[in-house]
C-alpha cells in the first residue's frame, strides 16, 4: 500500500520568491504572504442577526463587526465581509469549522474558506503608493484608519482589505484574495511595487 | 559638431546654462540647455521650418509654446519608441534626443508632395466625400491606399512599445487644474484650510504665464513669490503638487482623468519605472485654473514659418531666452499683444512695426513706439511674403484702404484670448459668449467644479489671484474644511481691451485649422453648400478634428461661419466638448493590462503539477486549464488526446475540474430556493445524494447546468459550469435578495476552497480503494450512482466524494481543500500507478462528453430550450420556477425547432468541423434551407471516426437521414448522417456498474 | 460614476454591475402568460429618473436599488434590495 503525504501548498508557494525584488536600496514595500490560516465565513440566518452577534460576543469577547471593520481579539480577527456576514480568521484550528458549526448552529450559516483565499500583508513607506495602483479605495490614514475594512476589488479581482495594527510606526494593510487568482494578483502587486523596491517574505504568523 | 545656438539670448531665461544638451533634428546635430523644450531649443538654434502640413505639405514653423500646438509635430525617438505627432512645444529636451519632422518626402526642405498645393482647388472641404464616390469598387483598391500614403500625421513605430505604463487612483478634497497664479492661489487657500489638495500642472515647471510674463505679487517679483508659494505648498502634508500631469477628462461623480508623463523627459524610463501613468482622481471639489489660449487671426500666409502667437514669442524670449526672430512685427487686436513688444525690446530685439486692428491705442504705447523707433499701423495683415525660410515681408491693409509693407523676419499675432473651457464643458456644457473679451467663458460646470482666473475669462493677474484664492477657500469649505485660509495674494490687473477680428480678406490661403489644413475659404464653401451647423461644419471640413482638437482654430472657425451665415457668434454656437483634452496613449489606458497580463489569470490547484507533467494549457475564460498531456513520441495533439481517452475507457484517468463554480447554499429554505431556480426539484433530494439540475433564464432559454448535492438538511453544494460560475452566483444572489427575499437562504462562493478532480474509468474504484480509508464502503450498494458524502483519505485528511459521471464511465468526483490539490494529483498518480492511471485534459474530457451526447457550452448557446437539449422531461409541473411560463410559449415549443442530434460523416475517414451548416441533401445551400449547424465535434476513439453534435430542425425525428454539411468558411461540403447523440454505451451500464 | 453602497460607502462604478429597471415585479406563479410576458419583455427606457437594479459584485455582493437620472447620471437614492442585509428581519 502506498504512503500518501498530504503536504500543503499555499497558492503562492511557487510564485513567491523570498528576498528583494525590483529597485535596489531600501525596500519601500514589504509583501508578506501569511500561510496556513483558518478562515470561516459566517452569514446570519433570517431573523437571527442578534442571536449571531450574541454568540460571537460570547465566543470571542468582542462584538462581530456590523460595518466594514476588522476587530482583533487575542486569537482571532473578525472581518466584515458584507451585510450580515463576517470572516473569522485564526490559526491552529482554534476557531475551525468543527468548533464553530455547533456554536453558530441556530443562528448562522458557515462556510469553510481556509483554502479559498491567500492572505497578503503589505507594509512599508510606499505601501499606499503601490496600493493606489490596485485599489480604488481611499487609503489615506484619515480615511482608512486602523481597523477599517473593505470588501472591494483589485485588478478586477474580489478582495477583502483591512488595516491591521501599525507595525514600527507604519500602516499594515492586509488583503485576502481568492486562491485561484492569487498568483495573478501577486504578479500585479510585484509590478506595481517594483519601482519602490520590494522585500518579499512569507510567514505563518497572523499579524 | 553641433551648430551654435545662434538665436540664444545672452542672458535670462529659466534654462540651466551649466547643463548643455545635444540633440538631433532630422539627422542634424544641435545643442540646447536643460529646461528647454524641443521647440525652444529649435528656436534657439534659428530653426524655423519644423514640419510639413497634413494636406498641402506646406512648410510650417512653431506657432505656440504649449499643448495647443498644431504645427510643430514631430516623430520623437526612434525604433520601437518612435512616437509620432509629438508636440515639439511640450517635449522636454534631454541629452541625445532624436526627432524627425513629419509629412515630408524625401526631405523637409524639398518635399515632393507639396505639389498638392498646385491641386489645392480639389482639396476643398468635403473633398473625400465628393471625389471618391464613384466607382464604388475603386475605394478599397485604389483610393484608400493612395490617400493613406499621402496623408497621415507621422508614422507609428510598427513594433510593440517596450515601455510600461500604469494606472493609479488618487483621492482629494480639492483638485486644482493648472499652476498659474489662479491655480496656485486656489491650492494655497484650500491647503491652508486643511483640505487634501491635488494640483495638476501639465508643464514640467509650475507657474503658468508667470514663467513668461512675470509681474509683481504681494510686492515681490513673480519668480520669488512662485518659489515661496511652492515651498509653502510642499510643506503641507496633504497637498500634492504634480507636474507633467494633464487633467484631460471629467467623469461622473467627481472622477477625473489625468495623465502623468512620468518619464517622457528621459530617453527611456529608468529600470522598474513606467513611462506614463494614468490617474483616476476622485475629488469632492475641483477648481479649474487652466488659463486661456491666445488665438490666431486668419489671414493669407498666416502659416508661414516665423508667424507665431504673440504670447508664445514672449515665452520663447522670456522663459527660454531664445529669440524666434531678430526683427519682429506684431499684429494684434488687443492690449495684451503689446506685452510681446515690451518683452522683445527688453531682450534687445528689434521691433519692425505694430499692426493694431483697434481704432485707438494708448498714449503709453504711442510713446513706446516713438522712443524705440518703430511705426504703429492701424489696420490688418493681409498677406505674408516668405517661404520655408520664414517670413520676409508683411503686407498690411491700413484702415481707410491704403496698403503698406513691413520688412520683418518674425510676426507675432494676437487675436485675443480664449479661456480653456474644455474641462468645464465635458458634461455637455455649452460655454457662453462674453462680448467684453470677445470669447466664450464657462456657463456653469459639472457638479463640484468651478473655473477661476483666465479660465473664467478674467485675465488680469490680480483677478486671477483673488478669484483662485476665493475658489480654493470655498472648495475647501464645501468639502468640510474650515481652517483659516489667510489673505489672498495681491497684484495689479493689467488693462485689457479687444476689438474682435477673425479673418482678414486677402489673396492666398488663410488657415483656420493649421493641423488639418482647413482654410477660411473651406468654411465659406461649407456654408454655401448648406453645412451651416457647427457640428456639420466640423465634420464636413474636419475643422478641429486633428489631434490638437482645434484648440487654436475652433473659435475662429465658428466666428467665420457666423460672419458668412449672417448670425452672431453665440447664435452659431460651439460644438460639444469631449475629453480627452490632450491625446492620451492607449498604453496609458491599458496600463498593466497587456500581453500576458491583459487580464487576471486563474490557476487550478494542480496547475504547477500539470505544468511539471508537460501539460499544454488552454485559456478558458480567465482560467488556464490543462488541455492535454503530450508524451514523448506523440506526433500531434490528436494522438495524445486519443491515448488519454482510451486510457480512461479501458483503465482509469483523472482530470482537474476545480474550475466548476461551487456554491454553498445554506439555510432552512435552501431546498425551496433551489426548486425555484432549477426546472427540477431539489427539496426532495435525500441527504447524501447528488442530482443534475438545469436552470432557465426567465425568458425560457437554458441558462446553466450542473450537479447539486445535499450535504445536510440545510446545506446544499451547488456546481455551475466553468464559464458561467460568476454569472450564476450573481443570478442566484438576485433571486435571493430581489426575487425571493422571503426565503431564509444564504449563498457563499466556495469555488476556490475545493480542489476537485474527476476520476473516471472501469478501474476508478480500484484506484479509490488505494487512497480512501479502508473503512469507507465504495461498493455499488455502499456508494451508489449519484451518491455524495464526506470520506476519510489515507494519511488523515477528509475529502468529499461524489459519484457522478460526465464521461460515461464508472466515475467519481473527489474534492479536497485546495491547498491539498497538488498533493491530491500526486497521490492519485501514486494510487493509480498499478492501474496505469492517466491524467487527462479538457480535450479528452470533451471527447468523452461528446461520445456520451452530454451537452456543454456550445449547446448551452443562449438560444436553446430544455426540449431542444432533450431535457424537457426534467421540467417539473408541480412547482413554479424561473423560466417556467415563458418556456411554454409558442415559438419555444414549436415542432420545427433545432434540437440536439448526433452526426457522423458518411465518409468514415472525413474530419468534421464545428460551425458547418446543415442543409437537406441535394439542395443548394442558402438562408432559405439552413436547418441548423454543427455545435461540437471530436475524433471518437470508441467509434473510430469523427463524430459530432448538431442543432438540427426536427433532428430527433430524422435519425438515419443523410443531410449535407456546408462549411463556407473552410470551403468544405460533405454528407453526414443524423444519429442518436449518445454514441457510447447508450444504456448507461458502464457508469452505473 | 460612483455609487454610495449602503453597506460599503461610496465606490467606483467598476465594482458594480447594472441589470436594469427595478420597477417590474415578478408575477405570482398563477399570474398567467401575459403578465410574465409583460414582466420579461415590456420594459420602459426612461430618459430621466429611473429606479434600477445594481449589483455590488466587486464588493459586498449586495443587490441595490439605485435611483438615477439617465440623462445626467445623478444618483438621488440608493437602497438595499429587500433581501440584502435583512437578517435582522424574520423570514
Amino acid at each position: 500500500m502506498a504512503e500518501f503525504s498530504w503536504d500543503v501548498r499555499s497558492p503562492l508557494d511557487r510564485a513567491l520568491l523570498a528576498g528583494p525584488y525590483g529597485a535596489h536600496g531600501d525596500a519601500g514595500v514589504t509583501l508578506t504572504e501569511i500561510r496556513n490560516f483558518d478562515l470561516v465565513q459566517v452569514m446570519a440566518r433570517r431573523g437571527k442577526a442578534v442571536d449571531m452577534a450574541t454568540v460571537a460576543k460570547t465566543r470571542f469577547g468582542v462584538a462581530a463587526p456590523e460595518t466594514p471593520k476588522a476587530v482583533h481579539t487575542a486569537d482571532a480577527t473578525l472581518i466584515w465581509s458584507g451585510p450580515d456576514q463576517f470572516f473569522i480568521l485564526a490559526k491552529n484550528g482554534k476557531h475551525a469549522m468543527d468548533w464553530l458549526v455547533p456554536t453558530f448552529a441556530a443562528s448562522g450559516s458557515l462556510s469553510e474558506q481556509s483554502h479559498a483565499r491567500a492572505l497578503i500583508s503589505i507594509s512599508g513607506a510606499k505601501a499606499r503608493a503601490m496600493l493606489a495602483k490596485l485599489s480604488s479605495i481611499d487609503l489615506h490614514p484619515g480615511a482608512f484608519a486602523v481597523g477599517a475594512a473593505a470588501a472591494t476589488s483589485m485588478d478586477h479581482t474580489s478582495v477583502t482589505l483591512w488595516r491591521g495594527n501599525d507595525r514600527d510606526g507604519q500602516a499594515v494593510l492586509n488583503v485576502l484574495v481568492f486562491a485561484t487568482f492569487a498568483e495573478s494578483l501577486w504578479h500585479t502587486m510585484l509590478d506595481s511595487a517594483a519601482e519602490y523596491g520590494v522585500a518579499i517574505a512569507h510567514s505563518e504568523e497572523l499579524t | 559638431m553641433a551648430v551654435a545656438q545662434t538665436n540664444r539670448l545672452g542672458n535670462g531665461g529659466l534654462i540651466d546654462r551649466s547643463a548643455p544638451l545635444s540633440f538631433r533634428f532630422d539627422g542634424k546635430s544641435f545643442s540646447g540647455f536643460q529646461g528647454d523644450t524641443l521647440a525652444s531649443a529649435l528656436v534657439a538654434n534659428g530653426v524655423k521650418l519644423v514640419g510639413r502640413s497634413f494636406k498641402y505639405h506646406r512648410p510650417r514653423g512653431i506657432l505656440t509654446a504649449g499643448s495647443e500646438e498644431p504645427n510643430a509635430l514631430v516623430e520623437l525617438r526612434s525604433g520601437s519608441r518612435r512616437e509620432p505627432n509629438t508636440k515639439a512645444t511640450t517635449a522636454e529636451l534631454y541629452e541625445g534626443l532624436e526627432a524627425a519632422s513629419q509629412n515630408r518626402w524625401p526631405s523637409l526642405r524639398f518635399d515632393v508632395m507639396s505639389v498638392n498645393q498646385l491641386f489645392a482647388p480639389i482639396f476643398v472641404a468635403g473633398f473625400y466625400y465628393k471625389t471618391f464616390m464613384w466607382p464604388a469598387k475603386f475605394w478599397e483598391a485604389i483610393y484608400e491606399p493612395a490617400i493613406r500614403r499621402a496623408a497621415g500625421l507621422g508614422r507609428a513605430a510598427g513594433v510593440a512599445d517596450p515601455d510600461h505604463y500604469d494606472k493609479a487612483w488618487a483621492h482629494c478634497d480639492v483638485l486644482v487644474a493648472g499652476s498659474g497664479p489662479a491655480g496656485l492661489a486656489a491650492a494655497l487657500a484650500a491647503g491652508r484650510s486643511g483640505a487634501r489638495v491635488i494640483l495638476c500642472e501639465e508643464d514640467f515647471a509650475f507657474g503658468g504665464r508667470l514663467l513668461s510674463d512675470g509681474g509683481t505679487i504681494d510686492g515681490l517679483p513673480a519668480a520669488e513669490w512662485l518659489l515661496r508659494t511652492l515651498a509653502e505648498l510642499a510643506a503641507m502634508p496633504d497637498v500634492r503638487i504634480m507636474n507633467r500631469t494633464t487633467l484631460f477628462g471629467v467623469y461622473d461623480g467627481g472622477t477625473y482623468g489625468a495623465l502623468e508623463r512620468v518619464n517622457d523627459h528621459l530617453p527611456s524610463p529608468p529600470e522598474h519605472q513606467v513611462r506614463q501613468r494614468l490617474w483616476r482622481i476622485v475629488a469632492k471639489r475641483c477648481v479649474v485654473a487652466a488659463g486661456a489660449l491666445e488665438r490666431p487671426i486668419v489671414f493669407a500666409g498666416n502659416d508661414t514659418p516665423g508667424v507665431m502667437m504673440a504670447s508664445a514669442m514672449r515665452t520663447y524670449v522670456g522663459r527660454y531666452a531664445a529669440a524666434p526672430a531678430k526683427r519682429i512685427a506684431l499684429f494684434t487686436n488687443n492690449e495684451d499683444g503689446w506685452r510681446t513688444v515690451e518683452t522683445a525690446l527688453g531682450a534687445g530685439l528689434q521691433i519692425a512695426a505694430v499692426i493694431d486692428a483697434r481704432p485707438d491705442i494708448s498714449s503709453a504705447h504711442r510713446s513706446l513706439a516713438s522712443k524705440n523707433g518703430f511705426t504703429v499701423l492701424h489696420g490688418a495683415v493681409s498677406g505674408v511674403d516668405g517661404g520655408k525660410d520664414g517670413v520676409r515681408k508683411i503686407a498690411v491693409s491700413l484702415t481707410g484702404g491704403a496698403r503698406a509693407e513691413v520688412e520683418a523676419d518674425g510676426l507675432a499675432v494676437s487675436g485675443g484670448w480664449n479661456p480653456a473651457v474644455g474641462l468645464t464643458s465635458y458634461h455637455r456644457g455649452r460655454p457662453k459668449w462674453r462680448d467684453d473679451i470677445a470669447a466664450f467663458v464657462p456657463d456653469g460646470a459639472p457638479p463640484g467644479m468651478v473655473a477661476a482666473g483666465a479660465a473664467n475669462g478674467d485675465f488680469g493677474l490680480g483677478a486671477c489671484l483673488s478669484q483662485g484664492f476665493a475658489a480654493g477657500a470655498a472648495a475647501a469649505h464645501d468639502a468640510g474644511h474650515g481652517g483659516k485660509a489667510g489673505t489672498a495674494p495681491v497684484a495689479d490687473d493689467e488693462a485689457f481691451s479687444v476689438t474682435p477680428l477673425w479673418h482678414v480678406a486677402g489673396k492666398g490661403k488663410a488657415f483656420v485649422d493649421y493641423q488639418h489644413d482647413v482654410t477660411a475659404s473651406d468654411i465659406e464653401l461649407a456654408q454655401r453648400e448648406g453645412f451651416e451647423s457647427v457640428e456639420h461644419l466640423k465634420r464636413y471640413t474636419t475643422l478641429g478634428m486633428a489631434t490638437d482638437q482645434g484648440k487654436t482654430s475652433n473659435v475662429a472657425g465658428l466666428a467665420i461661419m457666423a460672419a458668412v451665415s449672417g448670425r452672431s457668434i453665440p447664435e452659431t454656437g460651439t460644438t460639444i466638448y469631449r475629453p480627452p483634452y490632450v491625446p492620451v496613449a492607449i498604453g496609458a489606458f491599458a496600463g498593466h493590462h497587456r500581453d500576458e497580463t491583459f487580464h487576471a489569470t486563474r490557476l487550478t490547484p494542480s496547475h504547477h503539477w500539470a505544468a511539471e507533467q508537460g501539460a499544454v494549457f488552454v485559456d478558458t475564460g480567465l482560467w488556464k486549464r490543462a488541455q492535454w498531456y503530450p508524451r514523448a513520441g506523440e506526433k500531434d495533439w490528436l494522438e495524445s488526446v486519443t491515448r488519454e481517452v482510451k486510457a480512461v475507457r479501458s483503465g482509469v484517468g483523472f482530470c482537474d475540474v476545480s474550475t466548476l463554480g461551487k456554491i454553498d447554499v445554506h439555510g432552512p429554505d435552501a431546498g425551496a430556493f433551489l426548486d425555484r431556480v432549477y426546472i427540477n426539484t431539489f427539496s426532495n433530494l435525500a441527504v447524501g445524494k447528488a442530482r443534475y439540475g438545469l436552470m432557465l433564464r426567465e425568458d425560457g432559454i437554458v441558462y446553466d447546468d450542473g450537479t447539486t448535492s445535499r450535504l445536510a438538511e440545510d446545506h446544499y453544494f451547488l456546481t455551475t459550469t466553468t464559464a458561467k460560475a460568476g454569472l450564476v452566483m450573481q443570478h442566484l444572489e438576485f433571486c435571493r435578495q430581489v426575487l425571493f427575499p422571503e426565503l431564509d437562504v444564504q449563498l457563499t462562493s466556495v469555488s476556490d476552497q475545493w480542489a476537485q478532480f474527476s476520476i473516471a474509468g472501469p478501474k476508478t474504484r480500484d484506484l479509490l480503494k488505494e487512497i480512501v480509508d479502508p473503512t469507507e464502503d465504495l461498493s455499488n450498494e455502499g456508494f451508489p450512482f449519484m451518491g455524495a458524502r464526506e470520506v476519510a483519505l489515507r494519511g488523515g485528511i477528509k475529502a468529499r466524494l461524489f459519484r457522478i459521471s460526465f464521461s460515461g464511465e464508472m466515475a467519481f468526483e473527489i474534492s479536497v481543500p485546495a491547498r491539498y490539490g497538488e498533493a491530491m494529483a500526486r497521490n492519485l498518480m501514486l494510487a493509480g500507478k498499478s492501474f496505469g492511471v492517466t491524467p487527462y485534459g479538457t480535450e479528452a474530457l470533451g471527447v468523452m462528453r461528446i461520445e456520451k451526447g452530454h451537452i456543454a457550452g456550445p449547446e448551452l448557446s443562449g438560444t436553446t430550450t430544455a426540449a431542444d437539449l432533450g431535457l424537457d422531461k426534467m421540467m417539473s409541473t408541480k412547482k413554479d420556477f424561473i423560466g417556467r411560463v415563458m418556456a411554454g410559449r409558442e415559438a419555444l415549443v414549436a415542432p420545427d425547432r433545432q434540437v440536439v442530434v448526433g452526426i457522423k460523416p458518411t465518409d468514415k475517414a472525413r474530419r468534421l468541423r464545428s460551425g458547418a451548416h446543415i442543409i437537406p441533401k441535394g439542395q443548394t445551400p442558402g438562408p432559405g434551407n439552413d436547418q441548423g449547424y454543427v455545435t461540437s465535434v471530436c475524433f471518437s476513439p470508441a467509434s473510430d471516426q469523427w463524430i459530432g453534435l448538431a442543432l438540427v430542425e426536427r433532428g430527433r425525428e430524422r435519425i438515419g437521414e443523410i443531410v449535407h454539411a456546408h462549411d463556407p468558411i473552410r470551403g468544405e461540403d460533405y454528407d453526414v448522417e443524423l444519429c442518436n447523440p449518445v454514441f457510447y454505451d447508450p444504456d448507461g451500464g458502464r457508469q452505473r456498474g | 460614476m460612483r455609487i454610495v453602497c449602503p453597506f460599503c460607502g461610496e465606490r467606483e462604478l467598476g465594482e458594480f454591475t447594472y441589470l436594469g429597471d427595478a420597477k417590474p415585479v415578478r408575477p405570482a406563479a398563477d399570474a398567467g402568460e401575459d403578465a410574465v410576458y409583460d414582466y420579461v419583455y415590456l420594459r420602459d427606457n426612461i430618459a430621466g429618473v429611473m429606479s434600477e437594479n445594481w449589483y455590488h459584485g466587486g464588493g459586498c455582493r449586495a443587490w441595490l436599488k439605485v435611483t438615477r437620472n439617465t440623462l445626467t447620471h445623478e444618483i438621488s437614492a440608493v437602497e438595499p434590495a429587500a433581501g440584502a442585509g435583512a437578517a435582522k428581519v424574520g423570514a
